[in-house]
């Protein structure tokens, strides 16, 4: 009888456990933001935001991005870019901190890339701010980086391979955190800032190869959509994000020479493409509307 | 007293083993991806995918699309050490959905029980990572792939 009396408590106490274990992601969040270098080895079961999925995405980075798109030639205007003093406004969320996250980085790289190291370097902090209020201090403070950076500021290899550093580690402990959906919102967040600054920068100086850049960018948007539909339920903005983005997919798609490419089912040569200034209007209108929907 | 510790344990027993029925593994995110990034160098760090891998009672696919750009030199890195059963890795142009795809790498080709390797490319707007997944005969368990892409 005692035998039964304690084993029904027990029972109870361990099923309750396990219950705990597999549906609070935000206490999971919180623990490992608690648990500092402790954290390095996780159960990385399926969580319960990334379902077992048989396909997955794997987004470039914001990194990347700049580094193609410096290529095309593209000058450095500072205007276009996020107010870095704006990243205190937005820890209200998982969403704006994540898409907010995005855009600096994407900010930052856009500054790197043009050499512009003093102002990367406040990016950085930007990133690094926003970067707390998702529990990836660990990445910005580990290994001297700010001090690294400093001693490194004038050469470019060092610096881009600095802020790379960073970026690894902070996929790993988006990874540990069970975070995987905020990555794949700070890429859309990254991406609609490079595809903004991109577009700003070709309605300006009307440059071929920017505007096989920004073509280039506009092609991922199918592949984010993808992977924001694997995480829809994971935040409530989510869904709308996705229609955003759908909706430039769209736009990008009725591009004449866009459709006619896709629909004889050739490999794009952007270089080689005419897009008249009217088939970008509304995707200009639609990133702005997106952007300005992040940062404020 | 000691007649409670036989059940209790046997308590306990179920339920470590109903956590891994449900597939749950010890992933080393950190440790298989600093794997990975020392073998990228000199191509500078760009993504990572960890995969998890269910082997069921069936082979199985587990498919990754990598967007990348066109004209950029790419590496990707697989580290394979945190699979239980080796897995076969086929990189292509297309999705497994389409028809005309083409078969651009094989870990078969180099050897079917590396658990390090790397495959480089250029030219490509996009490749798709196939992981094979060979049918399980002793129940169902799982494991961690990981890949990790670099450009320069």
């Amino acid at each position: 009888m005692t035998l039964k009396l304690l084993t029904l408590p027990c029972l109870a106490l361990m099923m309750l456990l396990v219950s705990c274990n597999g549906n609070s992601e935000e206490q999971k969040n919180h623990e490992s933001l608690e648990e500092g270098d402790s954290m390095t080895v996780v159960t990385d079961s399926a969580s319960s935001v990334t379902e077992d999925n048989d396909v997955t995405y794997n987004l470039p980075s914001a990194l990347q991005i700049a580094y193609v798109f410096k290529k095309s030639g593209a000058g450095f205007v500072p205007s276009l870019l996020n107010n870095k003093s704006n990243a205190s406004k937005y820890n209200t969320g998982n969403y704006k901190r994540a898409t907010n996250f995005g855009i600096y980085s994407a900010d930052l790289a856009y500054c790197l890339f043009n050499k512009k190291y003093q102002e990367s370097k406040e990016y950085l902090k930007a990133c690094k701010d926003i970067g707390s209020y998702l529990g990836l201090n660990q990445a910005f403070e580990s290994d001297n980086m700010a001090q690294r950076f400093d001693k490194n500021i004038a050469n470019e290899d060092s610096v881009v391979k600095i802020v790379s550093n960073v970026q690894l580690k902070t996929d790993v402990m988006f990874e540990q955190n069970k975070q995987k959906h905020i990555t794949v919102v700070a890429f859309a967040g990254a991406w609609t800032e490079s595809i903004y600054i991109a577009i700003e920068i070709y309605n300006k100086d009307k440059n071929k190869k920017v505007l096989a850049s920004l073509l280039e960018q506009l092609l991922l948007s199918e592949t984010i959509i993808k992977a924001l539909k694997s995480h829809k339920n994971a935040e409530p903005e989510i869904p709308a994000l996705i229609a955003s983005i759908e909706k430039i997919n769209a736009e990008f798609t009725s591009i004449a020479s866009v459709k006619l490419a896709m629909e004889k089912d050739e490999e794009m040569d952007f270089n080689a493409m005419s897009v008249a200034d009217s088939e970008l209007t509304a995707i200009t209108e639609s990133v702005k509307a997106l952007r300005a929907g992040m940062i404020n | 007293m000691k007649k409670m510790i036989k059940p209790l344990f046997s308590i306990i027993m179920v339920f470590v083993l109903m956590a891994f029925q449900n597939g749950d593994v010890l992933c080393n995110a950190k440790e298989l991806k600093e794997k990975a990034s020392n073998a990228l160098d000199p191509y500078k760090y760009d993504s990572a995918e960890l995969t998890r891998i269910l082997y069921k009672n069936k082979e199985t696919v587990k498919e990754v699309e990598v967007p990348l750009f066109i004209g950029e030199k790419y590496r990707i890195v697989f580290e394979l050490e945190a699979l239980p059963k080796q897995v076969e890795v086929q990189i292509y142009n297309k999705n497994k959905d389409s028809k005309n795809r083409k078969l651009l790498f094989s870990s078969k080709d180099i050897g079917a029980d590396k658990k390090e390797f790397q495959f480089e490319i250029s030219k490509a707007r996009q490749v798709y990572v196939d992981y094979i997944v060979p049918p399980s005969e002793e129940g169902s368990y799982s494991g961690c792939a990981v890949f990790m892409v670099g450009y320069k």
